[in-house]
């Protein structure tokens, strides 16, 4: 997987639908044959991966949000796109470069 | 002591046994019940209203094939209602442009469609049918109608040495999922196995084309390979575990811990026009018998690796063993594994090249 480049506009794929769990009552994304519970961040972060907002804008969104610095923030937004683009739910240019 | 009892996560609504294809690799019982007794409309919806109500989050429309029934988008709506994540695994036979809108209209979320090679004069040899033509252009009608799709290809001795052109069908059908399923040895597989055992240097190539696969379409395309039982040294981690995180809902309503384990003739299964899902999942014998770790023989109870693959498959080792308790004899622990070396050892140079005439084609029930 190639990095993500900063002026991507990262996009929650249409194959994954986020709901509450009916037993948790937690956030959930359920897609093909599998399911990622989401923490605090993770559902912040995918909130913003609606494809309108780079992945610079949403570093800077959720910095300001989290009163933190932007490179500690971006390091944790990167990695967990990375593990959504693992299991292919994140909809990029270069995902299908 | 309290017994603590995990949480369902899927669900298999196998709506029907009947099928118009007839493939020798079918893992379904190889005597099924009369399609009269197959559970109607509102049964259904019950058993996908509790299933939901229990925590299960994914539910596959299987079978036989699903599209047999009228009423499956009825199905589809209910299911979306209660909040599930829902499959429709197929053979792509009945998939026609209006069936597949109203599909979407109901809510269905992804489709899953078999494949039995590329080859189009094998694939229909595999399947009994002419079928392939159809399956190519459903593929297409989903993608267009923006169905994630997963093809399904069960591998086996006549189609595992075309690995690289299935491979090469599955992106140009953009099929985001590929599950290369080794075949497994259940029902009508079981019977057919010596014409379906794939050969060791068969294998060998297989793993090797479909990991290059894996990591090349990475991001892309998720391959998924299943191992072959047969050749392994430890078995698979079988559905998770007994009655772990999956039910079965059969077509006339016996719940199955899996799919194949209404093979093990040893239990009883209820049924849901007896009782409440949640009983059976959380109570029944039935779903109890193999549930964690207590229930196991030796080697399994002391084996550093029994909450990795739980002693393997119930209804391997039923088959196999006569016992369903025992050690499946995929493990190189199993006091029956030659049992399985001996077929597969006695197979690799006298394999016979796969005919129409060497394997018992599926029969619909009546």
């Amino acid at each position: 997987m190639s990095p993500l480049s900063p002026t991507e506009r990262p996009k929650l794929s249409a194959r994954a639908r986020l709901q509450a769990d009916k037993v948790t009552g937690r956030p959930i994304l359920l897609y093909p044959e599998g399911v990622l519970v989401l923490n605090a961040t993770g559902e912040a972060i995918v909130d913003l991966c609606r494809g309108d907002l780079t992945l610079e804008e949403i570093i800077s969104q959720l910095a300001a949000k989290y009163q933190a610095p932007a490179d500690a923030i971006a390091r944790d937004v990167v990695a967990y796109l990375d593990r959504l683009r693992a299991v292919n739910l994140l909809e990029t240019s270069t995902a299908h470069g | 002591m309290v017994r603590s009892i995990p949480r369902p996560f899927s669900l298999l609504a196998e709506v029907t046994h009947r099928c118009p294809l007839h493939c020798p690799y079918c893992s379904n019982p190889t005597s099924l019940p009369p399609v009269g007794d197959e559970l109607d409309t509102g049964e259904w919806h019950r058993v996908l209203r509790e299933a939901a109500e229990m925590g299960v989050l994914h539910v596959g429309f299987s079978g036989g094939e699903p599209l047999q029934r009228p009423d499956l988008a009825d199905l589809v709506a209910a299911a979306r209602a209660a909040g599930l994540y829902s499959n429709l695994i197929t053979s792509a036979v009945g998939l026609s442009r209006e069936r597949a809108e109203k599909l979407k209209a109901a809510g269905l979320d992804s489709v899953q469609i078999s494949f039995q090679s590329d080859d189009e004069p094998l694939a229909n040899l595999i399947a009994g049918t002419k079928v392939h033509g159809k399956k190519l252009e459903a593929a297409a009608l989903v993608r267009e109608l923006g169905f994630p799709l997963t093809l399904n290809v069960v591998l086996h001795r006549a189609n595992i040495g075309r690995l690289p052109e299935i491979i090469a069908l599955a992106e140009r059908v953009g099929a985001e999922r590929l599950e290369l399923a080794n075949v497994q040895f259940y029902g009508w597989a079981f019977q057919n196995r010596l014409a379906l055992l794939p050969t060791r240097e068969q294998i060998r190539q297989a793993v090797g084309i479909s990991f290059a696969a894996k990591e090349r379409l990475q991001g892309r395309m998720e391959v998924i390979f299943v191992a072959p039982d047969y050749y392994a040294e430890k078995p698979k981690p079988c559905m998770h575990g007994w009655a772990s995180r999956h039910l079965t809902v059969n077509p006339r309503g016996d719940v199955l811990p899996c799919p194949t384990a209404g093979e093990i003739k040893s239990l009883h299964f209820e049924n849901v026009r007896q009782k409440p899902l949640r009983w059976i999942w959380a109570e029944s014998e039935s779903f109890n018998r193999f549930r964690g770790t207590e229930w196991m023989p030796q080697p399994c109870r002391s084996c550093e690796f029994r909450e990795i693959d739980f002693g393997g498959c119930r209804c391997q080792a039923a088959l196999l063993t006569g016992d369903a308790a025992s050690t499946d004899p995929a493990c190189a622990f199993s006091p029956f594994r030659d049992r399985l070396t001996r077929i597969v050892d006695s197979l690799q140079d006298a394999a016979a090249p796969f005919t129409g005439d060497a394997v018992t084609y599926r029969e619909n029930p009546q």
